[in-house]
């Protein structure tokens, strides 16, 4: 079940449109801000809202990466791959997060307090390598640093 | 050269409205909104401004078809989608200069009588969403924003329309299908946004860079602009410079300026005083160069006779060490990732260059491979429904064809 | 004028269209996998690349437009070698398990990859796996074999309107499914089975059993599960249909179907039909030959007739039955029983409503093609949900939102809801509330235009307010005022309505309202029809007071025609309705009954009080397919032929007349065949060899149905009056009784739940209960309810309750639906002993001769819980 306060900010979301479709994404971001994922009651109950069949909510929402249709930890880390981030040594750091936590993308740490998914360029090439823990961006990673930072994440 | 569009950003507060205004902010809105719009449509025109995007289109161009479908209402769109790997261009005029965005995106919202924007920004910018929200906010509070836009009656109102991590949404038809809530997919042209975009009204679509020179032309009018950098394709250029230079980041440069004074004059050359071995100059769908080769002009023109394309202007710089092959590799990896889906020779051709790729870079390659690799990258160019997939096949090709040793090495 | 040269050929076009339209009209042919005739294009498949002079890269043909002096060629070198680049990039994610795949030998790649080759794809990599799906009961999903063209997507969101599967995912992980995953919970129309071209999607119903090189023959025919007709190939294998399919192109329905017609057909085949006639002696039904049968109903009629004259019985017909059946039927019983004693359950409304409107327009009939739907700039609904009803011309009310044509929906349509641009529901009974006060804006802003009497009636309606609407029917009046907004500026709409809207004790109230929204709005009449040949029944004059032809039986100089034809005399008072019947039967007033394919237990109102009639009659006859209640309590019953193994006529709801044709051997006999034996006996001599003779006749009698030939029907484009006179009825008010203002302000009973029919989109009256198919996908009778209801009684989706009346009680699972009508349960009456029909009481509108429910409440108790009977 969708939160009062989700429902009423998707109802403000709507407004912003001149149609109620185009309020897709960002009320899918408002359900997965609140339940950290996006379950398939999420997504009928988002259709509901917006008058979308729920299909199609289905169609649409597994199209894009950013969406997750699986429960995941405490905190995400998208961590970047691509080309500038792989030549900056991205994948020692994948190798780190296996060693210390345990951590393979798609997955999550056993008590629940880390996700991995790995990410194409986030856009942050010129401080490479670089992720995005849950909104906050971290680059020019070492293998200490993001050590460092993910410790801040509880 | 004069900063413009980075102008102000080393101020901490530069997201502030009162600091972009006292540093002569919307001004050139104050002077737009007097004249009237067609004269803007042709300033522009004038000015010889091509798309920041990736093509390279004349705005002036695609503005005057827009202007001429009498369809209402009209959409202004911004496209952040700003997904081509290796390019970061637009993240510091979202992230520290909002209010060049908003303010070039009024006066183009007055300039073709469009009443209503969206920005439509990647997911992978959280920070410069929440940035340009609060600078909406700010403008609305100043009058720039809203029914009457600086008390002259001109209505233009501005959202911001956050994407979910699929880069084929910076083509502009799937980014209107993604705007209208559906899978980004591309769509068939004819019709173009410019008659049927967004729920099927006039739309027209711009990079964040080039509508951020817009107030740059009100402000010093189109023959001054187009004195800037070269001479079919005027005016400054952010270039994103990543990989293994000493100074990667951001640069504000003329058009034209080569590669060569990019890396060596601006970025300080190679780190660690490596040889260079090879440079992506556009984002990395563009050709692949070798190091002999970059003494070619930045801009949409030359480059192309020069055996690349100017892009994004995302210039990736490789030295010496770089094993290219598994750059190749992880470069069609992602293509892979993106392909939409919805056409046969970038849905599951793409797939199949990477599975060659994967075993020629792990080793397990053939005699036989580099070829086949060749000839599926053949099936696929020219038969794709849009640019993605053809750019994937293109990427095979200049890496094979620039670097074919290195692949053959792999081959034992 | 536009001229192209395709492969050296010169092509002249008016407009432009495709390339691939253009070649196609050359007789050239360019393979496509993504472009279907029914849809949209797609361009995805990249299959149909041309090379057009002057354009460096290859183009799509099903995207481009032609242009004046395009030069194209569709089979040089590099074309042939980009088909055979995609369809070798098709084979990496496919299957290729052609042995075992019931697509086999109709499969557009397979037939692809034969012409063009290559034969094996040198991908090296695994294949994506996929495990079939068989979660659902109708059809099983093998996305190893998925093309990614997105046709059944493309159907079922843009074409049906269903919106129950997409695209999944992206890139080459992208595969089609339904929002659960599984189980499809769809309308099972399918038609994303029509087009997916390969072997991806498919009929659980033939698995297996289905090659196209077994089927050893088709045979075109229409569908027999509503009034739309719909164009259809059965295809026999041995003596079993294996297969329903649409015909590319042919009849209204234009490769559509519904989820009846596709795979309700197996009734047929079922091991309950009827073999052999049955005589009932001493309560025991004991087999018996033909002609023992016959003579036994021969001499039972006989006796009744000479003791107690012809009226004394009746005959009822079915709506199931061909034109010859009806024809013949009304023939036997007013020419050999003297008895104008016929009728059928097209009197519920169907039949009731046609002669209202011919009584004010002179004409009542649909008269337009379906397809016009969309065309026309507006629609409007009322009296049932026509995606239910008659689910093809619903869709063409799909159609018509999809683009852009106002659609106002009056009364629950769950089908439309998201298509109507006006959803009106009125709280039970209370649409004459709704309806007067539209009728009250739209006089005002529209004015009456003449000066006619119908002009001068529609002026006398009483004039109701909005405000005075919402009050009683409580839809809010800004709601309505928004219909009022988009029906007064449409010009020429079309209103469609369903039967229910006479159900209701204000029935006729409703009708002269209707009529003057016809007359207000210059629309065009579409009436739903719920049986086959409904339509059929009317023209065939199985009806109390009306001969074949649409005539009165009153028109003296017609029914003279008929008794020279006929060389008797024929009663010329109208006899008794088929409500008058049943009453009379409970009454003994008539003492014989000879139905002809309808089983009144349960597809009449209150089945106990239908059953107790039956049981009360000296005798009964029963033609039918299956022992069903009402041949139960039979004296005598016949097996009869079902649609598809004979041979005959049906009309649809638009007037069209379609071939009916033998598919397969049955063990029954045409109800027409049967009829004519009992009359020889009786000494009427019908001296019909087959249906043929039966239509030469009609061609002969019928002024409406002049020079209709069966060579004319197979033309698919036959309606009446196809060469004969136009039916064109003296317009009559007469008996138009003027509501007054308090009866159209009737608010329901505060406190009292009311039950209305629901009409279901998986079932056909009782009849589809002996398809497994169908049964499979709609398998327990249900109660709908709205939102506030159920949680009033704190009812959840999927308890179990029990609903009673005075008449009886039903145990149903609960189905929560927020638009059904405040106050009010939807109860199917498709489940025999477990149908609405049999808890609800009804009586005779002697206005419009047509039952009306009685508006009784009725009392709900919960049962289970949902989650209990999970446990359980
Ligand atoms: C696969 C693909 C990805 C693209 N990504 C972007 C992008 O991220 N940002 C962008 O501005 N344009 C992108 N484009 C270009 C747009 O389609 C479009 O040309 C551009 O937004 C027009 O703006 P401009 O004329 O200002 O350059 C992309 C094009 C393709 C084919
Ligand atoms: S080339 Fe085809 S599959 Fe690839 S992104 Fe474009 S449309 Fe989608
Ligand atoms: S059967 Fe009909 S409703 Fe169901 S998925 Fe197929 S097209 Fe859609
Ligand atoms: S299931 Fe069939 S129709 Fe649907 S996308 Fe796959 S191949 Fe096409
Ligand atoms: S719409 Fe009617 S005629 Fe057509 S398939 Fe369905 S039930 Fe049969
Ligand atoms: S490649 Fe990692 S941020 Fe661009
Ligand atoms: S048929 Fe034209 S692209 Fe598929």
């Amino acid at each position: 079940m969708l939160s009062e306060n989700a429902v009423k900010e998707i109802g403000l979301i709507r407004n912003k449109y001149h149609d109620a479709q185009s309020s897709l994404l960002p009320a899918l971001y408002v359900v997965q801000k609140e339940h950290g994922w996006l379950s398939p009651e999420a997504l009928k109950e988002v259709g509901e809202i917006l008058n979308v069949p729920k299909a199609e909510v289905k169609g649409v929402s597994t199209f894009y990466a950013m969406f997750r249709h699986r429960p995941i930890g405490r905190h995400l880390i998208q961590l970047c791959t691509n080309v500038a981030c792989m030549i900056m040594g991205s994948e020692s750091l994948l190798n780190i997060l296996k060693e210390r936590y345990g951590l393979e993308p798609n997955g999550t740490t056993g008590d629940g307090r880390f996700s991995l998914v790995v990410m194409e360029c986030i856009g942050a090439c010129g401080t490479a390598p670089a992720m995005l823990v849950d909104t906050d961006f971290h680059d020019n990673l070492t293998e200490e640093r993001i050590v460092n930072i993910l410790e801040k994440y509880k | 050269m004069e900063k413009f569009l980075l102008r102000n950003i080393e101020n901490p507060n530069s997201t502030d409205i009162n600091e972009y205004i006292k540093a002569g902010g919307y001004k050139a809105l104050l002077k737009a909104v007097e004249m009237k719009p067609a004269d803007i449509v042709s300033e522009v025109r004038k000015s010889g401004l091509r798309g920041r995007g990736g093509a390279g289109f004349p705005t002036g161009m695609k503005w005057a078809f827009a202007s001429a479908d009498p369809k209402k209402p009209r959409y202004m769109l911004c496209n952040a989608d700003e997904g081509e790997p290796g390019t970061f261009k637009d993240r510091p005029i979202l992230e520290k200069n909002p209010h060049l965005l908003i303010e070039g995106m009024i006066i183009s919202g007055y300039a073709l009588e469009a009443e209503y924007g969206y920005i439509y920004i990647r997911g992978e910018y959280p920070a410069a969403k929440d940035i340009l929200d609060a600078a909406i906010k700010q403008a609305h509070e100043k009058g720039y924003l809203g029914d009457n836009v600086s008390g002259k009656g001109v209505r233009f109102h501005l959202y911001v329309h956050q994407g979910a991590g699929a880069y084929i949404c910076g083509e502009e038809t799937a980014l209107i299908e993604s705007l209208e809530g559906k899978r980004g997919q591309p769509r068939i042209k004819p019709p173009f946004p410019v008659n049927e975009g967004f729920l099927s009204k006039p739309t027209i679509i711009n990079n964040v860079e080039t509508l951020a020179n817009i107030p740059y032309i009100i402000e010093i009018g189109a023959d001054a602009y187009a004195e800037i950098g070269s001479p079919d394709c005027p005016g400054p250029k952010l270039y994103s410079v990543s990989g293994h230079v000493k100074r990667p980041g951001v640069y504000e440069l003329p058009m034209g300026i080569t590669l060569r004074e990019i890396i060596y004059d601006h970025c300080g050359g190679i780190r660690g005083d490596k040889k260079l071995k090879a440079v992506i100059p556009g984002g990395i769908s563009t050709p692949i160069l070798p190091a002999d080769a970059i003494d070619c002009p930045m801009d949409f023109v030359n480059m192309p006779k020069h055996g690349s394309m100017l892009g994004s202007g995302a210039v990736m710089v490789f030295d010496e060490t770089v094993d290219l092959v598994k750059v190749c590799y992880r470069a069609i990896k992602f293509f892979e990732h993106e392909s939409c889906g919805k056409c046969t020779p970038c849905r599951e051709g793409v797939g199949w260059m990477r599975a060659i790729l994967e075993r020629i870079s792990g080793g397990s390659g053939t005699a036989e491979d580099i070829d086949l690799l060749i000839e599926v990258s053949n099936n696929i160019t020219g038969k794709t429904f849009c640019p993605l997939g053809d750019g994937a096949a293109m990427v095979v090709q200049n890496f094979v064809k620039n670097f074919r040793s290195e692949f053959e090495e792999k081959i034992h | 004028m536009i001229t192209v040269t395709i492969n050296r050929k010169k092509i002249e076009l008016e407009k432009p269209v495709t390339i691939l339209k253009a070649a196609g009209m050359a007789g050239i042919e360019i393979p496509t996998l993504c472009n279907h005739e029914m849809l949209e294009a797609y361009g995805g498949c990249r299959l149909c690349l041309v090379e057009i002079e002057k354009m460096p890269r290859l183009q799509t043909s099903c995207t481009q437009y032609v242009t004046d002096g395009m030069v194209v060629w569709t089979e040089t070198e590099r074309v042939v070698e980009a088909r055979k680049a995609m369809l070798e990039f098709l084979l990496i994610n496919h299957a290729l398990d052609c042995p075992y795949c019931d697509k086999a030998g109709e499969c557009d790649l397979q037939d692809m990859v034969a012409k063009y080759g290559p034969t094996t794809g040198r991908f090296a990599e695994g294949k994506r796996r996929h495990p079939e799906s068989f979660e659902d009961p109708i059809i099983v999903r093998n996305m190893e074999r998925c093309i990614s063209c997105t046709r059944c997507v493309r159907m079922c969101s843009k074409v049906q309107g269903a919106y129950a599967i997409s695209m999944v995912n992206r890139s080459n992980k992208t595969f089609v499914e339904p929002f659960s995953g599984g189980k499809y919970d769809c309308e099972y129309c399918g038609n994303c089975l029509t087009v997916c071209p390969v072997g991806a999607i498919m009929s659980r119903m033939h698995r297996h059993a289905y090659r196209p090189w077994l089927i050893e023959k088709e045979v075109d025919t229409v569908c027999s599960f509503c009034g739309v007709g719909c164009s259809m190939v059965l295809q026999v294998r041995g003596n079993s249909i294996v297969r329903a399919v649409p015909k590319k192109g042919a009849g209204s329905n234009k490769g559509l179907l519904c989820n009846r017609g596709r795979f309700g057909y197996d009734y047929v085949g079922s091991s309950g039909r009827l073999d052999s006639p049955m005589i009932k002696r001493d309560g025991k039904f004991q087999r018996a030959s033909w002609s023992e049968a016959f003579t036994f109903i021969a001499d039972r009629l006989k006796k009744i007739k000479d003791e107690n004259g012809g009226s004394s019985i009746a005959g009822i017909a079915s709506g199931r039955c061909t034109n010859e059946d009806g024809y013949v039927f009304q023939k036997f019983m007013r020419a050999v029983l003297g008895s104008n004693n016929i009728d059928s359950v097209a009197s519920f409304g169907y039949a009731q409503a046609q002669r209202f409107f011919e009584g004010i327009f002179g004409q009542g009939v649909t008269a337009n093609s379906m397809r016009g739907i969309p065309n026309s700039d507006g629609v409007f609904v009322v009296g049932g949900d026509p995606t239910a009803v008659n689910p093809v011309l619903g869709l063409q009310i799909r159609a018509a939102s999809g683009k852009g044509v106002p659609v106002v929906a009056a009364g629950y349509m769950p089908g439309l809801m998201i298509f109507a641009t006006s959803r009106l529901i009125p709280r039970p009974f209370t649409e004459t509330a709704l309806l007067s006060a539209l009728v009250t804006e739209l006089r005002d802003i529209k004015g009456i235009s003449g000066k006619g009497p119908f002009d001068i009636l529609i002026n006398d309606i009483p004039s109701v307010s909005l405000g005075e609407a919402e009050e009683v029917c409580g839809i809010p009046s800004e709601d309505m005022r928004s219909a009022v907004d988009a029906l007064s500026r449409m010009t020429n709409p079309s209103i469609v309505i369903g039967r229910d809207i006479l159900q209701q004790p204000e029935g006729q109230a409703c009708l002269l309202l209707l009529a003057a929204l016809i007359s207000l709005l210059n629309s065009r009449i579409y009436l739903l029809s719920e049986l086959p040949n409904e339509q059929g029944l009317v023209d065939m004059g199985c009806l109390p007071d009306m001969l074949p032809g649409g005539r009165h039986l009153s028109v003296e100089s017609f029914r003279r025609r008929y008794e020279e034809f006929f060389g008797v005399d024929i009663p010329s008072n109208p006899g008794m309705g088929i409500m008058e019947m049943i009453e009379a039967a409970h009454d003994k007033r008539i003492k014989a009954l000879h139905v002809m394919g309808e089983d009144l237990v349960y597809n009449m109102p209150d089945s106990a009080y239908v059953k107790a009639a039956l049981s009360k009659l000296d005798f009964l006859v029963v033609h039918d397919i299956f022992m069903t209640e009402t041949a139960q309590l039979a004296d005598v019953v016949i097996p009869s032929l079902s649609w598809a193994e004979k041979e005959g006529s049906y009309t649809n709801l638009e007037r069209k007349m379609q071939l009916v044709r033998k598919a397969v051997e049955g063990k029954g006999m045409e109800e027409w065949r049967a009829v004519s034996e009992i009359s020889k006996l009786l000494g009427f001599d019908m001296d019909y060899k087959s249906s043929v003779d039966i239509m030469t006749e009609i061609a002969n009698v019928s002024p409406l149905h002049k020079d209709i030939a069966y060579a004319d029907m197979a033309g698919g484009e036959c309606m009446w009056p196809y060469k004969g006179e136009p039916l064109r009825h003296g317009m009559s008010l007469e008996g138009i009784e003027m509501p007054d203002k308090g009866s159209l302000l009737k608010k329901p009973e505060k406190d009292r739940i009311y039950i209305g029919i629901d009409k279901p989109l998986f079932h056909f009256e009782n009849l589809s209960r002996n398809s497994a198919a169908l049964s499979s996908i709609a398998p327990e009778p249900y109660m709908n309810v709205g939102k506030a209801l159920a949680d009033s009684l704190s009812l959840a989706g999927g308890d179990s309750v029990s609903v009673s009346t005075g008449t009886g009680s039903l145990k149903l699972s609960v189905q929560v639906d927020p638009d059904v009508p405040e106050n009010s349960i939807m109860v199917p009456d498709n489940f025999g002993d477990k149908g609405a029909y049999t808890i609800m009481k009804w009586k005779m509108n002697s206005a419009i001769k047509a039952p009306v429910a009685d508006a009784t409440g009725v009392t709900i108790k919960k049962i289970k819980r949902a989650a209990e009977e999970v446990a359980v």
